[in-house]
């Protein structure tokens, strides 16, 4: 059977099997053996048992399964079922708060900083949303602030968990577009800080002009002055210095005590190990103590380091993770393997550690992993059986010869998003539209990508670009009606008199905002394109 | 009802139990092939048949598993309402869940050694590798029996009852044909490399297609028999309207709220 009627047939029984409940991973997978009988025709396919064109799909579920950044989508979602079982969010709340609580539209601020130090932590939504409908939202709303305010401020900014880098979506479109996960996080650094800037941008020019909005807090007496404040944090910083380069320190010290950084040829030095690190690591520890000791005052630094510590956790949690990532020391699956580890030692640490704490968290991680994994290996079974069948080629001809405009091309795919990500779950839409948008996107013609075309000496860069532009729209389905699920993680939490449509109308500016970056990203490639080697 | 049950030794120990004589008799497969009178002289050269020890693990084995299918209990986030097959498939998330802890350990040792004491493993990479094949495999089987699949529910709420339960019928039957199709397909493969006990072909050389690629298959008829099981068990449930609210859950935010403190 030619290629364009099994695609549409395919087409027809995808809706058909959805429409009828069919969990969507099975479906995926049943249509994987149906294009392969359409294809080759029963007779070729079921010639003899346990050979023919049918072991493609146990190869390619074996295949996925033999993946080694897979092994992170476990790893990064027990971290994240870790962290918010521990105190480390409320705390690092606190600290964020000292600083911040007399600057108009202050809560809403430290909102949004939290949920961005929380997305560089955990790659999922829904504990975060949850852990900042319980922290913050009670306290904004006692102050005063405006109810649809605080709530698309927590629902949007708590969304950003799969837009800064770590982030399971970029994980599994890395995965199944075969691109490199590590560039997927570079390039969306910038594009999700230039997110949460807009949103707290948003909140103070709100703020600004109608105070009303967000009242402040009435001053008690004894509260620091802003330049006592930047001075206790001043001595939280220097306090912060120490410590860091002190560890390095004594980690190039043993090094060199023990001889295990001796130059050898051709062995790549350790890295940060070898003994002329150590002049500076020393040299910054006696800078750290100085500030302390003389410029600063101990009393001072004891009152700033009481204010700040909530926020050692997180820092020492995201330097771990995004740390090692970046710093080229491991890859993403040691990056999480050791952010699991982290928390999990910080909340022994705490004293909140318990084997019921472990039990549940694995309990929920085996859960979500299921989930998410079992749609992975249906969608891999059916583009295997698909590419076969010679269909992403096809229909990527078929769109770039009907001679559309590449920017209409591009905004027709965007709407496709949008409209599917009200409706179906991120995972999804990655694994069932993506391989066959990415090889329309790759044969347009990338002069015509972006107004400035940054595209066209960096052609290898467009699946890059193509997934954060993907994941910005997913942060726009997270907050959309009917069934955006911050809403509902937000309702489940909420003071009762907080309706369903009221979070949603919440969610109007915000939505706008997404919009907006989505345009930025869409129209100027170069933001996603800051971190290129 | 508090949202954290106590966790029994018990609950713990036999699934432990049973990953430590599991893994035994998995790295030590080939010497129940050979036992098996297949004659395999390329395995025979490098391996000794089973002695008493495999012996005493393959037979462990069954027995914690059926220790374990009896003792297993819900937890607060699952459902009370289980029988038959329900209660393997919990035991094997159970067993499971250690793996991901195990995995956790190996993945924390391997760092330490390497970039505290710069002395790498050989192992530990690919034995990550092949542990998370076997969680990703039975995380289906769990979620399955969870009903925890991601399904689309627009059209399927407002149908009647009669005719939702003829689409439950129609997407079990097609699981059960992509199991089949799946046999079909690489039942050839799977035994081959089994019997001939394949290697990764790496310095530390573990079995990962030997056991991977009939695990696929395990794992794909035991998810099926529970989307049976399941059809069967919700026979008589009355309708049930879902929402993206169904995948909140309620206990777990009451510990979040329990660890933020009453003060909030």
């Amino acid at each position: 059977m030619d290629i364009g009627t099994i695609s549409l047939l395919l087409l027809v029984a995808m809706l058909v099997l959805l429409a009828i409940g069919m969990p969507l991973g099975f479906a995926s997978a049943v249509l994987a053996v149906f294009v392969l009988v359409l294809k080759f025709g029963p007779d070729v396919l079921f010639r003899d048992f346990g050979s023919g064109p049918l072991n493609i799909l146990s190869q390619r579920i074996y295949g996925l399964l033999t993946d080694y950044v897979l092994i992170s989508i476990p790893l990064f979602i027990f971290m994240a079922s870790l962290l918010e079982r521990s105190g480390i969010a409320k705390d690092m709340y606190s600290s964020l708060n000292v600083w911040l609580n007399h600057t108009r539209g202050g809560i809403a601020i430290v909102t949004s900083l939290m949920a961005v130090v929380m997305a560089a932590m955990s790659g999922i939504i829904g504990g975060e949303v949850v852990l900042l409908g319980l922290i913050a939202l009670p306290q904004m709303l006692r102050l005063g602030y405006n109810q649809d305010l605080a709530i698309g401020t927590i629902c949007a900014s708590g969304s950003l968990g799969t837009m800064i880098p770590p982030s399971i979506v970029l994980i599994i479109y890395g995965l199944i577009t075969e691109t490199s996960i590590k560039a997927l996080f570079s390039a969306a650094f910038v594009p999700g800080f230039i997110l949460a800037g807009c949103i707290i941008l948003y909140i103070i020019v709100r703020t600004q002009m109608n105070p009303e909005l967000a009242p402040l807090p009435e001053p008690q007496p004894g509260d620091p002055t802003p330049r006592e404040k930047s001075l206790y944090f001043a001595g939280f910083l220097s306090v912060l210095l120490v410590g860091f380069a002190g560890a390095l320190f004594l980690r190039t010290l043993f090094f060199t005590l023990t001889g295990q950084n001796a130059f050898v040829e051709g062995v790549d030095p350790i890295t940060y190990g070898t003994a002329d690190y150590l002049p500076w690591f020393g040299g910054a520890v006696l800078v750290g103590l100085a500030l302390i000791f003389f410029a600063i005052g101990r009393e001072r630094t004891r009152t700033g380091w009481d204010m700040g510590k909530g926020l050692v956790a997180p820092i020492v949690v995201i330097g771990v993770v995004l740390g090692s990532i970046y710093g080229g020391i491991t890859g993403i699956t040691e990056a999480a393997g050791m952010g699991v580890i982290a928390v999990f030692v910080i909340s022994v640490l705490r004293g909140e550690a318990s084997v019921e704490l472990v039990w549940d968290s694995l309990l929920r991680t085996l859960k979500s992993t299921g989930t998410i994994i079992w749609v992975t290996i249906g969608a891999t079974a059916l583009a295997g059986a698909y590419t076969i069948a010679g269909g992403p080629t096809y229909v990527a001809n078929l769109i770039i010869g009907a001679d559309l405009p590449t920017l209409g091309i591009l905004m027709v795919m965007m709407l496709i998003f949008l409209f599917m990500g009200a409706f179906m779950d991120w995972v999804g839409i990655v694994l069932l539209v993506m391989p066959v948008f990415l090889p329309i996107v790759l044969k347009l013609p990338v002069e015509e990508i972006g107004v400035f075309g940054p595209m066209v000496d960096a052609t290898t860069f467009v699946p890059i670009w193509f997934g954060i532009l993907f994941c910005v729209n997913m942060q726009v389905s997270f907050l959309s009606p009917p069934f955006g699920p911050a809403a509902f993680y937000l309702k489940s939490v909420a003071p009762p008199h907080i309706t369903l449509p009221e979070i949603f109308r919440g969610f109007l500016p915000f939505i706008c905002i997404q919009l907006f970056v989505l345009m930025l990203v869409l129209f100027f490639p170069e933001i996603t394109m800051f971190f290129r080697t | 009802m508090s949202s954290t049950a106590t966790v029994r030794i018990l609950d713990w120990l036999v699934p432990l139990a049973f990953v430590a004589c599991a893994s035994w008799v998995i790295w030590n497969g080939p010497a129940y092939i050979l036992a098996f009178g297949d004659v395999n002289d390329a395995l025979a050269l490098r391996h000794a048949p089973a002695g008493a020890l495999d012996w005493v693990a393959l037979a462990a084995m069954p027995t914690l598993a059926i220790l374990g299918i009896f003792t297993v209990r819900t937890a607060p986030m699952e459902d009370d309402d289980i029988r038959g097959l329900d209660r393997l498939s919990l035991f094997l998330g159970r067993v499971t869940m250690l793996l991901i802890a195990l995995l956790v350990s190996v993945m924390f040792y391997e760092v330490i050694v390497r970039y505290v004491f710069e002395k790498p493993t050989l192992w530990a990479n690919e034995l990550s590798l092949w542990i998370a094949g076997f969680i990703f495999l039975f995380s289906g089987l769990y979620a399955m029996q969870q009903r925890s699949h991601i399904r689309i529910f627009l059209l399927y709420d407002v149908l009647p009852r009669p005719l939702q339960k003829l689409c439950d019928i129609i997407s079990t039957g097609l699981i059960v044909v992509f199991a089949a199709a799946l046999y079909y397909g690489a039942y050839g493969e799977a035994a081959a490399k089994f019997l001939r006990w394949e290697t990764f072909g790496t310095a530390f050389d573990p079995p990962i297609p030997a056991t991977m690629k009939p695990l696929i298959l395990v794992a794909i008829s035991l998810v099926a028999l529970q989307a049976v099981s399941n059809l069967i068990m919700d026979w008589n449930k009355a309708p049930e309207h879902h929402s993206p609210a169904d995948e909140i859950d309620e206990q777990e935010i009451a510990a979040i709220k329990r660890t933020l403190g009453s003060d909030n």
